[in-house]
């Protein structure tokens, strides 16, 4: 097992990783303290594109987290449970990260943002976005299972859970200018360059769709999900899927979205 | 028992261990050191061949020679396993078959049960491998025994492979779950590095190994010791491995094997191990000497290993990769040569479905997967009945007569184990059956499932349409209004929820069962007391009870018994007669011997109100009555919570911590209802500890997933976050702004709140109101004794000396820092104190006399010398503190109305004591029962 893939900074991440965040406010600790770590990895230190993502990542956490302090959510429990678990596996994928071709459980998709910490580098947001697409097509809809396994509901559109959920799509619009309306359209052009899967998957407004995606991900993966054999095909289908997308927007053409 | 063949294979059955000493003895030392609750376990998660079974071994091995008993049990992956399978089967090798119980909750104790009889006196370790397949019934187990509430002092054991941990795999849950007890450790074991490969390598050739052979296999094999363990012997024998994938080097060796030793291979692989030597017999067509010969190889040729049960391949990688290989005709044949030779036996019905279905006999397995639905049922595994009857389902067409039953089975057991979504599309598909049940039933159930998805609009309409459907009977009527009444409580609407009960109970008056009945009568009495009609609301359900009395159905009297409890020690705030009730209705229940679980949530509002009034011993000895009853889910985290509420208050830091952990783990679903007392309590035992910043960030997370109509929890949260601030100020620690910022929004929140709630909520909110204002005064510095004397004032008229002893200690502190009202204060103060002696708050005693001593005020003078104890007999030992004061004043004479002004209760509460005095001392009159007490006394 490569032991350096961290650098220097090696100790301190295994360290941190060592750590479970339990509730909303811990979650935005530990991703404080993960982006200074982050920022000392050789050689693109702050410039990684992993820090990009973690950065927006924390914004849009501490909007999470400002908005449960306010009482905006109808079921916080619910939103706070799924933070966590969302959460939950980024770290993972960090943890299971020991470099390309020697991590068998690191997902595919992560593997795609993880190997390019070391450059060559690529632009702020298309590897922002690789982490978001990322977490959210594919961390997602696991999360979502999960929180509602947990808390014994069924995941019902036009439920309390279901508007709390698309609520933060105005903190992901918030988060993300760069994802709005006029990005949008070179967005669509991009993908469609691409034939295919992607075409149907990934098709109007990008963020507040992908999310809507993965709620629908989520209810099929809930169908199945006392199938472990079912379950473990969605899992490999939806991590193909998004991490062909990841390597498209880490690709020479995914600048041009900057 | 069949025959069984054992053989001694070539060389030791398990390779040298390498790399994993250290593992090893942590392990070990972990399962030895208990934690308080009595509990350990060790989860070793890793990929396959990595090592997991083996390290299982090793530590079984050497704590059984320490002197544990152990229980061994593998979880299968046919999918459709009977739930706590892996349990039940090791308690079988003891001989224990456990029985179907009264309820789920039962069950787990009558498991428990089991275990400690095996266990004696010993310890007991329960090895469990492959838990990635576990039903969810072992799942819940496991959490509650580790819990600590089975009672049994064990240490669990358990293998998961690692791929199986991605995902939405159920056991990711349960594994955070428990990784918040603080005995439950989680092992990630991973392959071996490079210099442990060659030491393995090096090992079983047996001498030098070419540094470029050993980095081949370590290169291979990626450190997985199962697969260096093969090629090393490869190339201790010479072998030229062409292959590079795993596959292809077994595929090899199966090839090397005799045809009949290949037989028994293949047929051990399609069968759920282990298999036993004469179902084999049966499935392999051979005589019996060549069967012997073929296992024989098989086991030389290292595939198989024979154990005291049957069969097994040596690794489940095997399996798979052999799986793979047979033909689909040959397997076709092979499950069907596994069914009818498991059919002579005491049929196996989970088997016998599985190699049914695979045999392409849908018709031959249905009766079988209807059996195993029918006995999960019975064990309450409502999951795996779902599983079955949706398979059922499957296993039949259209047309086929059976699928209105199995329809109706499918959508009532996905309700049941909390599959609402797929509850309500089999009830659609039973609707579109030409022999559905009637419009009205259907309109019933599915209202019901959708009050349970928490669709309460759609649930009211069909409520709605059921009581209009044509074929509705009177009873259906009565039935449905009642459930409506029920929902329109839940949704606050009193209003609506009044007048539909008031109908309800009409209807059911005439047509309706005792259930009916309770049911609209708790709702019409709630509706009336939060509507600001107290008393008829407790009218009313008096009523009920007397009706559940008359029909003596366990379940009515819990409900009816309950619902009384619950408004007199909530809405009306009436707690000494809200307990007496809670606790007659629970010995109610204990002498028909049954409602086991509305006894314990009985029990909980009984210990949780006399907590309140302050009576805290008593409340203590009602909860280790309750605990007796080995509560499971949501029952048992009431009484952690109420338990853990008098250890934060008695001071016993590690008795909070290991009920705190308890519930962490067993939470689930009970949002905040339960979230939120258990991080209050967090706090305050935090602040008893000076722990602020603990304190703070379990208020904090509280706020975060607190509902705005959570009032009452946010009160209490909201005063604990003020408190800690405020102590933390007291002691020269920094004070947080972004928390007391967001307090203090909390704090507005619910005081604008404060003015929609019902009345009885409103009372409650004041007093916390003024807490928190008090603590706010504490935290900007301004020694103000004037909110802290309206607070006790407030606390004092709801009857709860704890917070009003508590305000008197702050408005004591605050007027003897001014230097104002001296006497006022130092009476304040000896009164909080005597409060504290009295329930025995020794944290809050300490901080009163520390109080006392920085401003030179003697306590000690005025303090009443301990309560008058009396000498108990036999006789008088049957009473509750609270009885024999009232029995001590009986017989000085008073009257009812003036024990009640004495004891500071109503005259109706008086008179239910004596009631209980009389029937415990078995006498009719007051004159008797003075005699009792003077004669004892």
């Amino acid at each position: 097992m490569n032991q350096s893939v961290w650098g220097p900074v090696q100790r301190e991440m295994t360290d941190l990783l060592q750590g479970h965040p339990d509730d909303v406010p811990a979650v935005v600790e530990q991703l404080k303290e993960l982006q200074s770590i982050l920022g000392h990895v050789p050689p693109l230190l702050r410039e990684n594109p992993l820090c990009d993502f973690n950065q927006l990542y924390l914004t849009i956490t501490e909007g999470v987290l400002e908005r449960l302090y306010a009482g905006k959510f109808k079921d916080p429990a619910f939103l706070s449970r799924l933070d966590v678990e969302f959460a939950t596996r980024y770290f993972d994928a960090l943890r299971a990260w020991a470099g390309a071709g020697t991590s068998p459980r690191c997902p595919e998709v992560w593997v795609c943002l993880f190997q390019r910490i070391g450059g060559p580098d690529c632009r702020p947001l298309p590897s922002a976005c690789a982490g978001v697409n990322a977490h959210i097509n594919y961390d997602l809809p696991f999360a979502l299972v999960t929180t509602f396994d947990h808390l014994g509901r069924d995941p019902i559109d036009d439920s309390d859970q279901h508007h709390d959920y698309l609520e933060i799509n105005d903190i992901f619009a918030d988060a993300i200018p760069g994802l709005r309306r006029g990005y949008l359209e070179k967005w669509q052009l991009l993908i469609d360059t691409m034939n295919g899967c992607l075409d149907d998957w990934w098709q109007g407004e990008a963020v507040e769709y992908t999310r809507n995606v993965a709620w629908r991900n989520a209810q099929k993966l809930w169908g199945v999900r006392h199938d472990m054999l079912a379950t473990d095909r969605e899992r490999a289908g939806l991590d193909r899927t998004a991490a062909g997308l990841s390597k498209l927007l880490l690709s020479p053409l995914g600048s041009f979205l900057q | 028992m069949g025959i069984r063949v054992t053989f001694m294979a070539g060389e030791g059955e398990d390779g040298p261990l390498v790399g994993r000493t250290g593992t090893l003895a942590q392990i070990q030392s972990d399962l030895r050191n208990a934690g308080p609750g009595g509990t350990s376990a060790v989860f070793v998660t890793g990929e396959s061949g990595v090592g997991k079974s083996r390290l299982l071994r090793e530590t079984v091995s050497s704590l059984r020679d320490a002197g544990f008993a152990v229980l061994s049990g593998t979880c299968l992956d046919i999918g459709d396993a009977s739930p706590l399978h892996p349990v039940l089967q090791a308690l079988r090798q003891f001989d224990h078959n456990v029985q179907p119980a009264g309820s789920a909750g039962a069950l787990l104790d009558r498991v428990s049960q089991d275990l400690r009889e095996v266990a004696g006196d010993r310890r007991l370790l329960l090895v469990l491998d492959d838990l990635q397949w576990a039903d969810r019934s072992t799942r819940q187990l496991l959490l509650y025994l580790l819990a600590g509430l089975g009672d049994v002092k064990i240490a669990v054991l358990a293998a998961v492979r690692a791929e199986a941990l991605q995902g939405t795999h159920p056991l990711r849950k349960v594994l955070a779950e428990l990784r918040r007890l603080r005995s439950v450790r989680v092992v990630d074991l991973a392959p071996l590095d490079r210099d442990q490969t060659v030491e393995l390598v090096t090992a079983i050739t047996g001498g030098r190994v070419e540094p470029e052979d050993a980095d081949r296999v370590y290169k291979r094999s990626g450190g997985n010791p199962f697969v260096a363990e093969e090629l090393a012997r490869d190339l201790r024998d010479g072998r030229v491995e062409l292959s590079d994938t795993l596959r292809e080097i077994f595929l090899s060796r199966v090839d090397e094997l005799p045809p009949n030793a290949h037989s028994v291979v293949h047929a051990i692989a399609a069968g759920v191990e282990p298999i036993g030597h004469d179902v084999l017999a049966r499935v392999v067509p051979l005589s019996e000497a060549e069967l012997i010969e073929a296992v024989r190889a098989a086991v030389a040729h290292r595939f198989v290993i024979s154990d005291t049960d049957g069969y097994r391949l040596r690794h489940r990688l095997v399996a798979e990769i052999l799986v793979d290989e047979v033909l689909p005709a040959e397997a076709t044949v092979l499950h069907r040569r596994y069914a009818e030779a498991l059919s002579l036996d005491e049929p196996d019905h989970p088997r016998l479905a599985l190699h049914w279905q695979k045999a392409g006999e849908p018709a031959r397995a249905l009766p079988s997967v209807v059996a195993s639905a029918r006995s999960a049922e019975e064990l309450y595994g409502f999951t795996e009945a779902h599983r079955y009857w949706s398979s059922a389902l499957e296993l039949t067409t259209g047309d086929s007569p059976e699928r209105t039953e199995l329809l109706a089975h499918a959508a009532e057991s996905a309700h049941q184990c909390g599959e609402h979504l797929r509850a309500l599309s089999r009830l659609d598909d039973l609707s579109r059956r030409s022999d559905a049940p009637s419009q009205c039933d259907l309109h019933l159930r599915r209202a019901r499932y959708l009050a349970a998805a928490g669709r309460t609009a759609t649930a009211e309409a069909e409520y709605e349409r059921a009581l209009e459907a044509p074929d509705c009977s009177p009873r259906q009527r009565a039935s449905a209004a009642a459930y409506l009444a029920e929902l329109l409580l839940h949704l606050g609407r009193y209003a609506d929820a009044n007048a539909r009960a008031n109908d309800a109970l009409e209807m059911a008056e005439v047509n309706g069962s005792t259930a009916d009945l309770v049911r609209a009568s708790a709702a019409l009495g709630f509706s009336a007391a939060f509507r600001e009609d107290p008393d008829a609301g407790l009218a009313v359900i008096r009523n009920a009870v007397d009706i559940a009395e008359r029909s003596g159905h366990p379940d009515e009297l819990g409900v009816a018994y309950l619902h009384l409890a619950e408004l007199l020690t909530g809405p009306l705030n009436n707690i000494e007669e809200g307990v007496l009730v809670a606790r007659r209705g629970a010995e109610r229940l204990a002498k028909l011997g049954a409602g086991r679980t509305y006894q314990t949530r009985l029990l909980a509002i009984a210990a949780k109100g006399l907590f309140r009034v302050g009576q805290w011993s008593e409340a203590d000895a009602v909860l280790e009555t309750a605990m007796r009853h080995r509560p499971s889910g949501a029952d048992a985290v009431e009484l952690l919570l109420a338990r853990c509420q008098l250890w934060v208050g008695f001071g016993d830091v590690e008795a909070a911590h290991r009920d705190l952990d308890a519930v962490a783990t067993l939470l689930a679903g009970g949002g905040a209802r339960h979230v939120l007392p258990m991080l209050t309590l967090r706090a305050g035992l935090a602040m008893w500890q000076g722990e602020h910043p603990t304190a703070r960030a379990s208020v904090q997370r509280g706020l975060t997933e607190t509902r705005s109509d959570d009032l009452v929890l946010i009160g209490v949260l909201a005063w604990h976050g003020l408190r800690a601030e405020a102590e933390a100020h007291a002691a020269g620690q920094p004070v947080d702004p972004g928390a007391l910022r967001r307090l203090k929004v909390a704090v507005e929140r619910m005081a604008a709140g404060v003015g929609n709630a019902a009345a009885p909520v409103r009372a409650v909110m004041d007093g916390y109101l003024d807490l928190c204002a008090g603590e706010l005064s504490r935290v900007e510095g301004r020694q103000d004794p004037a909110p802290w004397a309206r607070a006790a004032a407030a606390w004092d008229k709801r009857g709860q000396p704890y917070p009003a002893a508590y305000s008197r200690l702050r408005q004591a502190e605050a007027a003897l820092q001014r230097r104002t009202r001296k006497a006022a204060a130092i009476g304040a103060l000896r009164e909080a104190y005597a409060t504290a002696i009295a329930m025995g708050a020794r944290p809050f005693a300490a901080e009163i006399v520390a109080v006392a001593q920085r401003y030179k005020v003697a306590l000690a003078d005025d303090v009443p010398t301990v309560p008058f104890e009396i000498e108990t007999t036999d006789e008088l030992s049957l009473l509750t503190t609270r009885e024999r004061e009232v029995l001590s004043a009986l017989a000085e004479g008073l009257t009812n109305r003036e024990i009640g002004e004495r004891l500071f209760i109503s005259e109706r509460t008086v008179g239910v004591h004596v009631g209980h005095i009389f029937d415990k001392l078995q006498v009719r009159t007051r004159v008797q029962a003075s005699r009792v007490y003077l004669t004892a006394a």
